[in-house]
């Protein structure tokens, strides 16, 4: 299998580079009107061609990669570095994409999706998608070449073959880590698609801005990917590194969010583009940027240039990726010099108070965010490029700098929907004001009146202000969201004598875009909520004898039990808690570590009790050796199931932003 | 696999795919450029769009009355001068 996968990697290397080559050669004759011996648009179409038969080579590539893990075939370094015989079948799939190798395998066969999906249906626009189909080859060429050249995936095993692999590492034996780098690939590749279409509209000097409700759906799947992709990885940190937390801006995570500010930056402002003809430099920048940053996380987190808990798969690549992203950033600025005159705005925005400027202070602040993001992760490196000391940047400082810019971001949330177009006079802010502005008081009054007070025995609380703060503008965005839908399903109710209800799924559907958009933002409102949470987190370590207890909050724990099993993949140590409150048996909880077998790496796996109001987070720190006795780590998180239910809310805004509007019923709102 | 079977099969994979490629096709598909009339038909589309989204916003009491006329009559005078030039261009 290997000889016929390395083969198969071969075959989509020339396809690609064949794509690439012809398609720009096609597009360069219908440019220039120069006869050839074959026709352009013939040329084109095998480029085209060439595409697709290069997404069923990387599917054969891939394929033969997946079967030879199943196989056990530790003839192949990557197999054996990455697999082992008892591995449960669901990690053997994700074998895939544990190591470098097979992560760049799954990275090319997702751009070869993209690109067949985007191929078969070129005849929306047959020379705008000649000149993304393109692109996107040149992106898979370079990919394939990186496969082919410097991180063969089948690449052999020299000398003795062992019976049995080394296993998969153990942080990612868990069940998300099956969907989560997937979905986190699918929105770092999906990019790929959008940037494609602005880099090849700018060279083609494209007339008018459909090319923006062509990406549209694109570039929101892929947004949603990459948001899913976020949260989870989240989601598993919380669960699976037993430190509490599940945000640490580690590099890897780092990575992961800047790509997803500047595409969140770009779903806003290109809308600026659509409608009113403004911001043309400054969205194909963003695209730019996104599909940039993607690579520069790669780079950072797989280039092996940043250690990271995240990064499963290092190695000496981070030198291909820096030529390509030079070479990327070279094309776009030269781009962008030739065909500036194309960009230029048909409109200015006119105030500083309307929906325009709020778009623009939006965009400022989430590369702000970015930049902060940015400058934190590489100034590692620098530090050591400059000073030889390698200085790192820890969690207080991105707080220190990313929570307000997160906060003014909410704020915008709440104040963007409500100004209208073009300008804005103070009796109009006035009349749409009052009532997010009443509800961010009241929220302030009852949260000092609850014990949210920045202020105690004379001492500052930062967590405490921020928290309130937070809470208090939730509050006031919910209500300007809130009074978006109620007022437009009064016109309709009005209009129709049904009932709000009706009238509020009636405006959905009539503008699924904006009002998807308004469901997006109440979830994003939900999360921030959760995590305003974390300045209240408490927790408590002790070691347990049998029948010890151990308080936090409201709970006491007590230890019934602690014992060890083991299964042909691992031997575990757990302890037995009962969870009280008020002397009531509540319920069981078993937290784990575990010593995997293949690897004899350790991991922890965390009990979580989780309610709306905080999540009951028990950690099996270890066993004391002198009294064999368990020490358990017990965590009160307030809020934390707000973060993965807000999520869900954002995906379902999503959802219902992609579904097309109900078009006869927007000219009934005349 | 052995060696051979993954060279037959690469092979094979390799003449199916190339016999894809490079298939003759009797009609490709056109590479029509987009005129101006396409770009404008578009553009009324939008500002057509804009103008039902102010209207509604207008209902729903976002807008002071004199606001609401005033950018009305500017939308409305930016496709009133659409339409004349797509009439231009459809009449040459």
């Amino acid at each position: 299998m290997a000889l016929f996968g390395s083969f198969a990697l071969l075959i989509a290397l020339a396809l690609a580079a064949y794509n690439l080559l012809a398609g720009a050669l096609a597009l360069r004759l219908l440019a220039t009107g120069q006869q050839a011996r074959i026709s352009p648009e013939r040329l084109a179409d095998t480029a085209r061609r060439a595409g697709i038969a290069g997404f069923a080579a990387i599917t054969a590539a891939a394929f033969a990669l997946v079967w030879s893990v199943f196989a056990n075939d530790f003839s192949i370094t990557y197999i054996l570095e990455h697999s082992n015989r008892a591995l449960p079948a669901a990690y053997k799939f994700a074998a895939l994409w544990s190591g470098q190798e097979g992560s760049l395998v799954l990275w090319a066969w997702l751009l070869g999706a993209y690109g067949f999906v985007l191929r078969l249906t070129h005849k929306t626009d047959v020379k705008l998608y000649a000149y993304a189909g393109a692109i996107l080859a040149g992106i898979q060429t370079f990919f394939l070449v990186v496969l082919n050249f410097a991180a063969p995936p089948f690449a052999l095993l020299k000398g003795h073959i062992p019976a049995d692999g080394n296993g998969l590492n153990p942080l990612l034996q868990y069940p998300e880590m099956v969907i989560h780098p997937p979905l986190l690939y699918l929105g770092y590749v999906g990019f790929s698609v959008p940037f494609a279409f602005a880099l090849g509209a700018l060279m083609m000097r494209y007339p008018g801005e459909k090319w923006i409700k062509i990406t549209r759906m694109w570039t929101m799947v892929t947004w949603l990917f990459l948001t899913c992709g976020v949260f989870l990885g989240m989601h598993w940190a919380y669960a699976v590194l037993g430190w509490g937390g599940y945000w640490g801006w580690d590099p890897v995570e780092n990575a992961s969010l800047m790509p997803w500010l500047t595409g969140t930056a770009f779903l806003h402002s290109v809308m600026m583009q659509e409608k009113k003809g403004m911001m043309k430099g400054w969205n194909v920048w963003l695209i730019f940027s996104t599909f940039l940053l993607t690579m520069l996380g790669t780079m950072l987190t797989r280039g092996g240039l940043v250690s990271s808990v995240h990064a499963f798969a290092e190695s000496p690549i981070g030198y291909w990726f820096m030529i390509f992203m030079v070479m990327v950033l070279a094309t776009c600025i030269f781009t962008y010099i030739l065909q500036r005159d194309h960009l230029k705005s048909e409109q200015r925005v006119e105030s500083v108070v309307s929906r325009e400027s709020s778009f623009l202070f939006n965009n400022l602040l989430l590369l702000a965010g970015c930049f902060v993001i940015v400058w934190g992760t590489l100034y590692p490196i620098l530090s050591e490029y400059i000073e030889n000391a390698k200085v790192t940047v820890d969690a207080v400082w991105y707080n220190r700098v990313a929570i307000p810019i997160g906060l003014f971001l909410l704020f915008l949330m709440g104040v963007g929907p409500l100004l209208p177009w073009r300008a804005t006079s103070f009796r109009s802010i006035r009349r749409n004001f009052v009532l997010p502005v009443i509800a961010l008081w009241v929220t302030v009054i009852v949260c000092l009146i609850a014990g949210v007070r920045p202020w105690h025995n004379g001492a500052f609380n930062t967590g405490y202000f921020y928290a309130l703060v937070t809470f208090a503008l939730a509050a006031g965005v919910l209500t300007a969201v809130g009074s978006e839908f109620l007022r437009g399903a009064m016109v309709i109710s009005k209009q129709s004598g049904r009932n709000y209800f009706w009238s509020i799924y009636q405006l959905i559907r009539r503008n699924t875009r904006r009002y998807g958009g308004y469901i997006v933002h109440i979830g994003v409102v939900i999360v921030v909520i959760g995590l305003a949470g974390s300045a209240f987190n408490r927790s408590e370590e002790k070691e347990l004898a049998l029948h010890d207890k151990l308080t936090i909050g409201p709970y006491s724990l007590e230890c019934m039990g602690f014992t060890e099993d083991s299964n042909a993949n691992y031997t575990s140590d757990y302890a037995l808690l009962d969870v009280r409150k008020g002397g009531k048996m509540l319920f069981q909880m078993a937290p784990e570590k575990r010593v995997y077998m293949a690897s004899g790496q350790p991991q922890t796996m965390v009990a979580i009790h989780s309610i709306v109001a905080w999540d009951l987070y028990v950690v099996y720190e270890g066993t004391n050796p002198d009294t064999d006795q368990p020490i358990i780590k017990a965590f009160l998180n307030p809020l934390v199931s707000w973060i993965w239910a807000g999520v869900m809310v954002m995906v379902l805004g999503t959802l219902v932003a992609l579904m097309p509007s109900q078009r006869q019923g927007v000219g009934n709102r005349e | 696999m052995t060696e051979t079977q993954g060279l037959i099969a690469g092979g094979l994979l390799l003449i199916a795919l190339l016999a894809y490629t490079f298939w003759p096709e009797k009609v490709s598909a056109s590479q029509l450029e987009k005129t101006r009339l396409d770009y404008l038909i578009e553009r009324k589309e939008q500002l057509n769009e804009n103008l039902r989204d102010l209207n509604f916003e207008f209902k729903a009491g976002k807008y002071p009355e004199k606001e609401f006329q005033a950018q009305r009559a500017q939308l409305e005078n930016e496709t009133a001068m659409l339409m004349t030039e797509i009439e231009i261009l459809q009449r040459a």
